[in-house]
């Protein structure tokens, strides 16, 4: 039975390699920042600004959690939302490269650098995405290889030899 | 848990604690970070392969780092009524792997473990040791949630700067100058 939902929405057949997804932008407040920090990664350097001077960030900076899922939103809005995911698999090398400070404004790219059909699942192809997340400055603040799935429109069609 | 960097056994599990995920919840973290439909709409997430509405993975994620923060506060208050002085956890450079295997539903407890696998002094922060940790999340019928491989900094007790460096930190004292180098050096 096809999927209401998904139905209209690109399928893993209509996804290259080498897309490049331009992302959204969202400034990061100092509200956002002991909002995400009291619920989520309570650490006085991402809930006090003497503390987080006196700490290896130097000053009150997002949880690297919350840049990553700011960064997932800002993927959602731009992408996920107009494909048919299957949900995450997860990632790999996800490195804070530099920390989201109060008012820093992040955004960037999400390039799809591989694509392969699951072989228990012919239904499902894995897109791998790399993000690269700049501050307003330009600055690398978060890279990370995501890996989705994605619902083929014909799971009939044979594998090919990329297949896992 | 927050041992300094000498101290820390390498192998040995510490339990973080549990978490029972309410539809609630899940569709609040969904709509601000993961907003797709099976993680927002029980009634789209109907058709979903799923079958049903599941929590994001992330939020799975961010929940387990929470029940670590406070196994951390709650272990150093231990350490102080011993009259120690416990250690000091850093930030964290980066996650290696991460592998969600089953979906959080509403109802499930899960429950989470993490595991020092390996420990070095870090190169590039002079003071401070690089903690590799196994991090399992487990559901209420054994299935593994997610398996991630994290890094963290800790800080290194028995540690005395190179007379260079002594000089830097003692900079880093003086007003406006110590802020240029702490954003210097930050990361």
């Amino acid at each position: 039975m096809p999927n209401p939902i998904t139905g209209n929405r690109r399928h893993f057949e209509d996804l290259a390699v080498g897309e490049e997804i331009r992302l959204g932008e969202v400034t990061v407040t100092r509200d956002m920042i002991i909002s995400f920090a009291t619920e989520f990664d309570p650490f006085p350097f991402h809930l006090d600004e003497k503390a987080a001077k006196a700490s290896l960030l130097g000053g009150l900076a997002a949880s690297g959690w919350q840049t990553a899922a700011l960064s997932l939103k800002l993927l959602g809005d731009a992408f996920l939302n107009q494909v048919a995911s299957m949900g995450g698999l997860g990632f790999s090398d996800l490195k804070w490269r530099k920390p989201v400070m109060v008012d820093d404004t992040i955004g960037g790219t999400a390039t799809i650098t591989a694509l392969r059909r699951s072989r228990s699942h012919p239904e499902r192809g894995i897109v791998t995405i790399a993000f690269d997340i700049r501050n307003q400055k330009g600055e690398q603040a978060m890279t990370i290889n995501l890996a989705n799935l994605v619902e083929l429109r014909d799971p009939s069609a044979p594998m090919t030899e990329t297949a896992e | 848990m927050t041992q300094w960097f000498e101290e820390i056994v390498v192998g040995q599990p510490h339990p973080l604690g549990a978490h029972a995920f309410t539809a609630e919840e899940i569709i609040r973290f969904g709509k601000l970070y993961d907003p797709q439909y099976f993680h927002v709409s029980e009634e789209d997430a109907a058709h979903a392969h799923f079958g049903g509405l599941v929590a994001s993975g992330w939020h799975t994620v961010v929940v387990g780092h929470r029940l670590m923060v406070d196994t951390l506060f709650a272990d150093d208050e231990v350490h102080r009524q011993r009259g120690e002085e416990p250690g000091v956890s850093g930030p964290s450079p980066g996650v290696n792997k991460m592998e969600f295997k089953a979906p959080a539903r509403p109802g499930d407890t899960v429950s989470y473990t993490l595991t020092v696998t390996g420990k070095r002094p870090s190169n590039s922060l002079p003071g401070w040791g690089l903690l590799f940790n196994d991090l399992n999340a487990v559901n209420q019928r054994g299935e593994l949630v997610y398996h991630a491989e994290l890094v963290g900094f800790t800080k290194l007790r028995d540690y005395r700067a190179p007379l260079r460096l002594r000089v830097l930190m003692a900079l880093t004292r003086i007003p406006g100058l110590g802020k240029l180098l702490a954003r210097r050096s930050s990361t």
